[in-house]
């Protein structure tokens, strides 16, 4: 892979996440103006990987309210987290070592699990994507991240924290082909897409004449494409950001057409953990441990600054 | 309920695929699987043992990665074809294993009697295969075909992973837009019952008619 030509791809990395003003001040009205242990307000500037993990917040034991979501998980002594294992710079499982999971949506959830229990005690559950909301009804699992776009109807069934990230759908084309510079260049097209991504509903509505082909995976769409089963692959930016970067027979080509806001899956009508999680996102925005996490994964193929967050309930839904 | 009135026309679309998929795929599959049969029966060393294979490959490799193989390593290999011909072909090919087996197991009903004399009064090999032997194998094993034609009516639903949009795959995309699993997969779940009632009836039906009573 080639870090050189990735950066040449990928002039608009900026562009791509989305900024939205953090309102701090707002929020420390509050439980969030409580001192916490270990936080400090001119940390997480460090630039080690480890600086993920450094002074992380943990949640202060009034926080942690009798007969709540936050109380069962620490009892229990460890956070059950949905998140996927085979999404590069979001939540991958290292193949020669199946107790390392990394990435954007890993470490976050490793933070929450710090912020609850004090440590990074993490039991991940590999969610189908058609089966997070039945996942969190029945309690299998605490939350959910999961590059979890946060939509009104989605939110009839779960509760969103967040949003914590903001994304968009964004299109690759074969490294050979000069025709198709974006979206708009994919009317009656062969659009390949992955099965229950955004993707599968936002195509038709911009380009009606596409003819959709979708697979299961990630990887598979992106055989698909190689192969010529489809002329475009459009899925979220960062994971065609990535399969750019280790693959040099596929490019992203034009902007994100799309603003996807991920939000942490919670069970409904749990209002007590929202408040919870959400004071939590500002701590570790605040903390600077929000940008390491972003560094050591995403900013590692996006040449671009640290991005501002998104502002915590922005978004329908959320 | 609402969702499945809502999404009805294409739904519909998409389990007549699944339908047409099984079907294709049944007949394909119990013809080949006769075929296959016969070369096991037969008395020339060669294809006895290419059929053995055959039946061995198929049933001891899952359905899922032979649909996987055949759509992404066979355009490596410089042959593509579409996605829904490609799944009903590796759906007869594995099928026909299954059919194969118990096709056997109905041949093996047949009294060795019944073949020597068959070959007595002059049929050749084929012809007390076709009038002797397979009549009689088939009815013994109606019941048993049934339940091979009832999982492949079910393993349609693998087509999904790969791309073909039939009933799982459709169903998905529209729980992707209202996120209502339990309700939209527990709606898909009864109409593949259905769809396997309807065959274990029909095979039940065949059975009463041809069943050879003893």
């Amino acid at each position: 892979m080639s870090v050189t030509s990735m950066r040449r791809k990928l002039p608009l990395a900026g562009a791509v996440l989305t900024a939205f003003a953090l309102t701090l001040t707002a929020c420390s009205s509050g439980s969030g103006s409580a001192a916490v242990p270990g936080e400090s307000s001119d940390s997480g500037s460090g630039s080690e990987t480890s600086a993920v993990f450094e002074n992380a917040p943990v949640a202060d034991d009034e926080l942690i309210l009798p007969g709540s979501t936050m109380e069962a998980i620490k009892e229990r002594g460890t956070l059950v987290v949905a998140e996927a294992l085979d999404a590069p710079l979001l939540s991958q499982q290292d193949p020669t070592n199946p107790d390392s999971v990394t990435g954007f949506d890993a470490d976050l959830a490793k933070l929450l699990a710090i912020y609850i229990l004090g440590e990074p005690n993490v039991e991940i559950v590999p969610p189908a994507s058609e089966t997070r909301e039945a996942l969190l009804a029945n309690g299998t699992v605490d939350v959910v991240f999961n590059t979890y776009t946060i939509t009104e109807e989605r939110a009839e069934q779960v509760s969103f924290a967040g949003p914590y990230f903001s994304s968009g759908l964004a299109v690759a084309v074969k490294s050979d082909n000069d025709d198709i510079k974006g979206i708009d260049d994919l009317g009656g097209k062969t659009v390949i897409v992955g099965a229950n991504t955004p993707a599968v509903t936002a195509v038709p509505e911009e380009q009606p004449t596409a003819t959709l082909v979708d697979f299961a995976t990630d990887p598979q769409a992106v055989q698909a494409l190689i192969q010529g089963r489809g002329d475009a692959y459009v899925q979220d930016y960062t994971l065609l950001a990535s399969n750019a970067a280790a693959n040099d027979q596929l490019k992203v080509v034009g902007q994100p057409f799309t603003s996807e806001p991920y939000g942490i899956g919670l069970k409904h009508d749990d209002a007590e953990f929202k408040e919870f999680i959400n004071t939590w996102l500002l701590k570790i925005q605040e903390g600077g441990q929000w940008g390491e996490a972003w560094k050591a994964s995403l900013g590692t193929v996006v040449e671009s600054d640290i991005p501002t967050p998104p502002a915590i309930g922005s978004v329908p839904g959320s | 309920m609402d969702i499945l009135i809502e999404n009805f026309g294409p739904l519909l679309e998409a389990l007549g695929t699944t339908l047409m998929m099984a079907v294709v795929a049944g007949i394909g599959s119990l013809i080949l699987g006769v075929l296959v049969t016969v070369a096991r029966v037969s008395p020339i060393p060669i294809l006895r043992a290419a059929a053995f294979g055959y039946v061995q490959f198929f049933i001891n490799v899952p359905l899922l990665a032979l649909l996987i193989l055949a759509v992404f390593a066979l355009p490596d290999a410089g042959l593509i074809l579409p996605l829904t011909p490609t799944a009903i072909i590796v759906l007869i090919v594995y099928e026909a294993a299954y059919v194969a087996e118990a096709v056997r197991s109905g041949v093996n009903t047949v009294g060795v009697g019944q073949i020597e004399a068959s070959r007595a009064i002059g049929l050749s090999l084929g012809q007390s295969l076709r009038y002797v032997v397979i009549p009689q194998a088939m009815r013994a094993v109606v019941q048993p075909l049934g339940n091979v034609m009832i999982a492949l009516a079910m393993n349609t639903a693998l087509a999904a992973a790969v791309g073909v949009v039939e009933l799982t795959s459709r169903v998905n995309k529209v729980n992707l837009v209202y996120a209502q699993p339990i309700e939209i997969f527990t709606g898909a779940g009864l109409v593949y019952m259905a769809i396997a009632l309807a065959i274990g009836l029909g095979t039940g039906w065949v059975e009463r008619k041809v069943a050879i009573v003893r």
